[in-house]
């Protein structure tokens, strides 16, 4: 009785799905991916400064190849700008009803959303305060020094009583995120389909976010509870050796 | 005809929707009307299956034998060219449904599976798990919007058929209908009419029927010149579940797996049931039809069960109630062969049916009776011409019926899971008639002079004002109640004279309180407490058309049974023996008197009865019905 | 026992446009009774609490065995048919109300409308060419394939699902849970899945698909146990495929 009409049904639609799959793409790759290398990264700390500073120095290293800045804003600034805009007018879709519905995945729904602003609203207070715009919102800004990693950090967080609680939060926040984000991801883009399975991913995805919280957790710990006198690293001649030769500006 | 023909089709059942189908296929725009979304119809709760034969199942069935069972089932009181061309479209009907995508049971092979029903002997019935009837009505609702989808069919939901609007020659012009919303009555043109409103449960107070199946409409039109046939033809269901508000089927699947039905011995016995011994039990089928047990056919299961409680008075606890148990089962069995069914008497009664008896009672199910409608005979096959305007055809000119509201195909009794079959093939049949019709008028309803739809319009208003400002002092839910309650004391699965003539009475003293009703909702939308009180005048009508014609039907026939008039096969005596030829006899004798229809007029001080010859021209009866 | 009672608090509204308001009733108690049993005493005795005369309360239902979807409405918050409520198992006074997430009409009665739309946008039905007997059957269907299609057919557009999904609004352009099945169920019939391209595109724009946000309430109250979720999953799958084939091969 109809005509069947193959073709696509005009460019608005499929835009629209493109970018609430760029949505969900971006929270994994490569959000999620830099979010497991950071807080990794981070615990080497619990092995000792210097495995944390080697870290940061092997980073850095982009930066004497002068391309840090350009990964940083396109692999991950513009898709976090981009996952945020989006999420924040996703929230907008939706009314939240947890508390006449208190089923599970109701209520990580919920939780998908508030911990989304938390770690937004953190990502921008982590930010500011290890890396840029401290000059514009003093005090205490642009703390994290590359080249003594492990003292700078351990000396930012120690530096109100207010911010440890606050990186736990805002760790917390950002790791179920992720890992609520890898099941939903998973569901959307069709890849667990039956109740059973998704069932059983989702214990997968809880082991997975609770790894990543006690790794995000532990160099907290260790950068909390230890004088940041005793994080000092000597400076790598070799690797600033390197630096000089590439970098002659420098 | 100068201007474009347009069609009605009142009521979105299979019936209904079918009809509309096949006439936007004929290219001619559809009005559809209904009380709900066409997709909340009563065919949803049809739940064991259509049947079509197939011969899939190395049984050697034929359709030859499919006319035959249901020509008998229905004891040869319907006419018979409809029913053998129903029987010869039913799997082409089926094979459609199938490309329709009903997600009908399959076998291992992947083809459509078929099961046994109540009456017959070969498996032939597709089925699509529990809930056949809710499949073939989504699927034949799919087709419907995707006409909606081209511009061909306009739906008006949640309006309510009043009447039909005839022209001086009393041919049928349009419709009057109220938009169920403002309560507004409104006219519609239209060069035909299809009713396709279902069945009448609803006089029996309750019944395994839908809060809607009223039959109010088919009551509307009966008033307005439309013949009613067979009447007095209703099916009982002899395993329904009791409740406040509708008795629920229990499928006949409980009986074919084993179900026992009992009752304690001693009577008002108000014991827990599983802790009465065996000893205390009154296997009453069993013990009363040895050779066929739990398993004797419909009817004579729920003679039985009314029996048992009404003159032996050893229903549960004193009600209407007997034992239909199957908690000798292991839960593993149950599960697997009855689980759907199970676990709907336990969502709506609250108890355990896998550990304890299920409390039921025979249940009006189905009216084989209806609005009279005709056929074109063809001479060469013996059917029915498949198109031609008088299939289906009421007596009012230009108005059709179909489904269960009409009379065709089932006679004094139905057969199962012939009741989709009949809804859809008349469907069918009365939208491509309806076409038909169209084209042979001169004169199409956009000729017809307003005043006829104006009159008929204000006529429907005052009957709403009246009603609306009327001080009287009858409610018209508790009129209702009283209406079911004597239906089911005097027109139920047993009858008799002395109780169908206080019946008739009855129903006489209903109809002058009814026209002292009250409306207590005086607001201006939604009034269902108007749009009852006029369903319930409508109802009395029908009720007093059922009681007449089982009144007058001095006989035993299909679901009609009066114990005065049983014919009993003698015990023990078959063909040859005098003794059974005296009783053939009889037998012919009672069908020169009875075999013939039922056909009911409207007057205003009753129903005017009459009754007409049945075409049995593919199978005559020669012999009685013996099952021994 | 004579004096016990069965106490309502219902929801009522005369008009799309009036003022909700709460009214009481009382009933005397009797076994057996469910809500829609109920309220059909209660129009026979159309007497609040109080004892005052007013206007009954008016409802949908048809088939009272829970398949027909009429009845559904809030019962003490939650979104069910009222014909499978049974009074006994209900904590009072029983609280009714109608179904949020759809206009009223007038007290228990919502204008479902939108999800027939739905139906009609998404085209669920399988096209044939015509209603005559072509001869043949549909192709043949396994039967696991069968059962599965099975538990979609039996929708019944009874909207609890709608109700209770965190992205399904009055006014928001997601069409809901129980569209879903539908494309899942006609995509999935060997002749229905020709168009699966036309029902999928109707999906995939604003709206469709990517608005939902995994709550999983639908699955969770629908009375009929359809797993919604495994359609929507699956047609996670089918859109992000059908995308893909959009952008390169055509």
């Amino acid at each position: 009785m109809t005509e069947a009409s193959n073709g696509p049904r005009g460019g608005s639609e499929v835009g629209y799905f493109l970018i609430r799959r760029l949505h969900s793409l971006t929270g994994i790759i490569p959000i999620g991916v830099f979010l497991c290398f950071h807080l990794t990264i981070n615990a080497t700390v619990v092995l000792g400064p210097d495995k944390f500073q080697a870290g940061v120095d092997r980073i850095h290293a982009m930066d004497e190849l002068g391309v840090l800045k350009i990964v940083e804003v396109v692999g991950i600034f513009i898709p976090l700008a981009i996952h945020a805009v989006l999420g924040l007018q996703i929230w907008l879709t939706g009314r939240q009803n947890v508390l006449a519905y208190r089923y599970g995945a109701n209520i990580r729904y919920t939780l998908q959303r508030w911990t989304a602003l938390i770690t937004l609203a953190f990502i921008l207070f982590h930010v500011w305060q290890m890396h840029w715009l401290g000059g514009w919102f003093p005090p205490g800004g642009e703390q994290f020094v590359p080249g003594q990693a492990p003292k700078s950090a351990a000396e930012a967080i120690q530096a109100s009583t207010w911010y440890a609680p606050i990186y736990v939060i805002g760790v917390l926040a950002a790791v179920f995120h992720f890992a609520n984000g890898i099941w939903t991801f998973l569901i959307s883009w069709g890849v667990t389909i039956t109740r059973r399975t998704q069932g059983r991913v989702g214990y997968v995805c809880a082991a997975v976010g609770i790894v990543f919280a006690a790794v995000g957790l532990s160099s907290l710990v260790v950068l909390k509870t230890t004088d940041p006198a005793t994080l000092h690293v000597e400076p790598h001649e070799a690797s600033h050796a390197v630096a000089v030769n590439l970098d002659p500006a420098d | 005809m100068a201007t474009k023909p347009k069609v009605i089709v009142v009521g979105g059942g299979v019936g209904g929707l079918w009809a509309t189908i096949r006439i936007v296929e004929r290219n001619v725009p559809v009005d559809l009307f209904s009380l709900f979304p066409v997709k909340r119809s009563h065919t949803c709760c049809a739940q064991g299956g259509i049947n079509a034969v197939f011969d899939i199942k190395g049984q050697e069935d034929s359709v030859w034998q499919h006319i035959v069972d249901t020509i008998k089932g229905g004891d040869y009181l319907a006419d018979q060219p409809p029913i053998r061309s129903m029987c010869e479209a039913a799997p082409g009907l089926v094979r459609t449904y199938d490309r329709m995508g009903v997600t009908f049971s399959r076998t291992p092979e992947g083809i459509m599976d078929q099961r046994l029903f109540g009456g017959v002997k070969n498996r032939r019935t597709a089925f699509a798990g529990a809930t056949t009837g809710q499949q073939l009505l989504y699927a034949a609702d799919e087709q419907v919007r995707a006409c909606e989808a081209d511009g061909k069919v306009t739906k008006y939901e949640e309006w309510e058929f009043l009447s039909v609007v005839l022209d001086d020659k009393g041919t049928c012009r349009g419709i009057a209908a109220m938009n169920l919303n403002d309560m507004t009555v409104h006219t519609f043109r239209a060069d035909a009419v299809i009713l396709a409103t279902g069945g009448l449960g609803l006089i029996f107070g309750r019944s395994t029927m839908s809060t809607n199946s009223t039959g109010a409409a088919a009551s509307r039109v009966y008033q307005q010149g439309a013949k009613f046939a067979n009447g007095e033809f209703v099916q009982f269901h002899p395993t329904a579940m009791k409740g406040h508000d509708k008795l629920r089927l229990m499928s006949e699947a409980c009986r074919g797996e084993g179900g026992r039905i009992w009752v304690p011995r001693t009577p008002g016995d108000t014991r827990d049931p599983r802790e009465i011994p065996e000893s205390e039990r009154f296997y009453f089928l069993e013990e009363w039809y040895p050779a066929y047990g739990n398993t004797v056919p419909r009817d004579v299961a729920s003679r039985a069960e009314f029996r048992v409680v009404r003159h032996m008075g050893l229903g549960v606890g004193g009600q209407d109630i007997v034992y239909l148990d199957l908690s000798h089962h292991p839960r593993a069995f149950l599960e697997a062969r009855l689980g759907a069914i199970l676990d709907m008497y336990r969502t709506f009664s609250g108890e355990d049916p896998y550990t304890g008896p299920m409390k039921i009672f025979p249940a009006m199910h189905y009216s084989m009776g209806g609005i009279l409608v005709g056929f074109a005979k063809d001479e060469q096959t013996g059917g029915m011409q498949s198109i031609h305007p008088d299939n289906h055809q009421s007596t009012i000119a230009g108005l059709f019926a179909c489904g269960e509201c009409d009379s065709a195909f089932h006679g004094a009794n139905r057969l199962g899971a012939n009741s989709l079959l009949s809804a859809t093939y008349s469907g069918m049949i009365a939208g491509d008639a309806s076409v038909a019709y169209t084209k042979g008028l001169k004169n199409g309803s956009a000729d017809t002079a307003d005043r006829h739809f104006e009159s008929e319009k204000n006529r429907q208003e005052e009957i709403n004002q009246a009603l609306i400002s009327s001080d009287g002092t009858e409610n018209p839910f508790a009129l209702h109640r009283e209406l079911g309650e004597l239906m089911q004391e005097h027109v139920f699965v047993e009858r008799d004279n002395k109780g169908l003539d206080k019946a008739l009475e009855g129903i006489r003293q209903l109809r002058a309180r009814s026209a002292r009703m009250r409306v207590d909702d005086k607001a201006t939308r939604v009034n269902q407490s108007l749009s009852w009180a006029r369903q319930i005048q409508d109802m009395i009508v029908l009720a007093e058309v059922i009681a007449k014609g089982a009144r007058m039907r001095d006989e035993c026939r299909g679901s009609h049974y009066k114990a005065e008039f049983e014919l009993k096969i003698p015990e023990g005596k078959f063909e040859g023996d005098p003794e059974f030829e005296r009783y053939k006899a009889k037998w012919k004798a009672n069908n020169e008197k009875w075999l013939k229809i039922t056909v009911a007029t409207h007057a205003k001080d009753g129903p005017k009865i009459d009754y007409r010859p049945v075409d049995l021209s593919v199978l005559a009866p020669t012999k009685p019905r013996d099952y021994r | 026992m004579a004096d016990r009672e069965i106490q309502f608090n219902v929801k009522r509204q005369d008009g799309p446009e009036a003022a909700p308001y709460w009214e009481e009733f009382t009933m005397p108690y009797s076994s057996g009774h469910n809500v829609v049993s109920a309220l059909m005493y209660l129009r026979e005795h159309p007497c609040n609490a109080n004892g005052e005369t007013v206007n009954p309360v008016v409802w949908d239902c048809n088939c009272m065995e829970e398949v027909c979807g009429a009845c559904a409405m809030l019962i003490n918050g939650v979104p069910r048919q009222a014909c499978a409520a049974l009074v006994d198992d209900l904590e009072q006074p029983i609280v009714l109300e109608p179904l949020s997430k759809f206009p009223v009409v007038r007290d228990l009665v919502v204008d479902r409308q939108r999800m027939f739309d739905a139906l009609l946008k998404i085209k669920a039905w399988v096209p044939v060419d015509g209603s005559w007997d072509i001869h043949r059957h549909a192709p043949l269907i396994s039967p696991n394939e069968q059962s599965i299609r099975y538990l979609f057919s039996r929708c019944m557009t009874c909207g609890c699902c709608m109700e209770a999904c965190p992205q399904f609004q009055q006014d928001s352009k997601f069409i809901g849970p129980a569209p879903f099945a539908q494309v899942r169920l006609h995509n999935s019939h060997p002749t229905g899945s020709f168009f699966n391209p036309d029902r999928l595109h109707a999906i995939m724009g604003e709206g469709g698909i990517t608005d939902c946000g995994n709550a999983q309430n639908c699955v969770e109250v629908c009375p009929k146990d359809i797993p919604l979720t495994d359609a929507i999953a699956e047609l996670g799958r089918q859109t992000t495929i059908q995308w893909i084939r959009d952008l390169f091969v055509r």
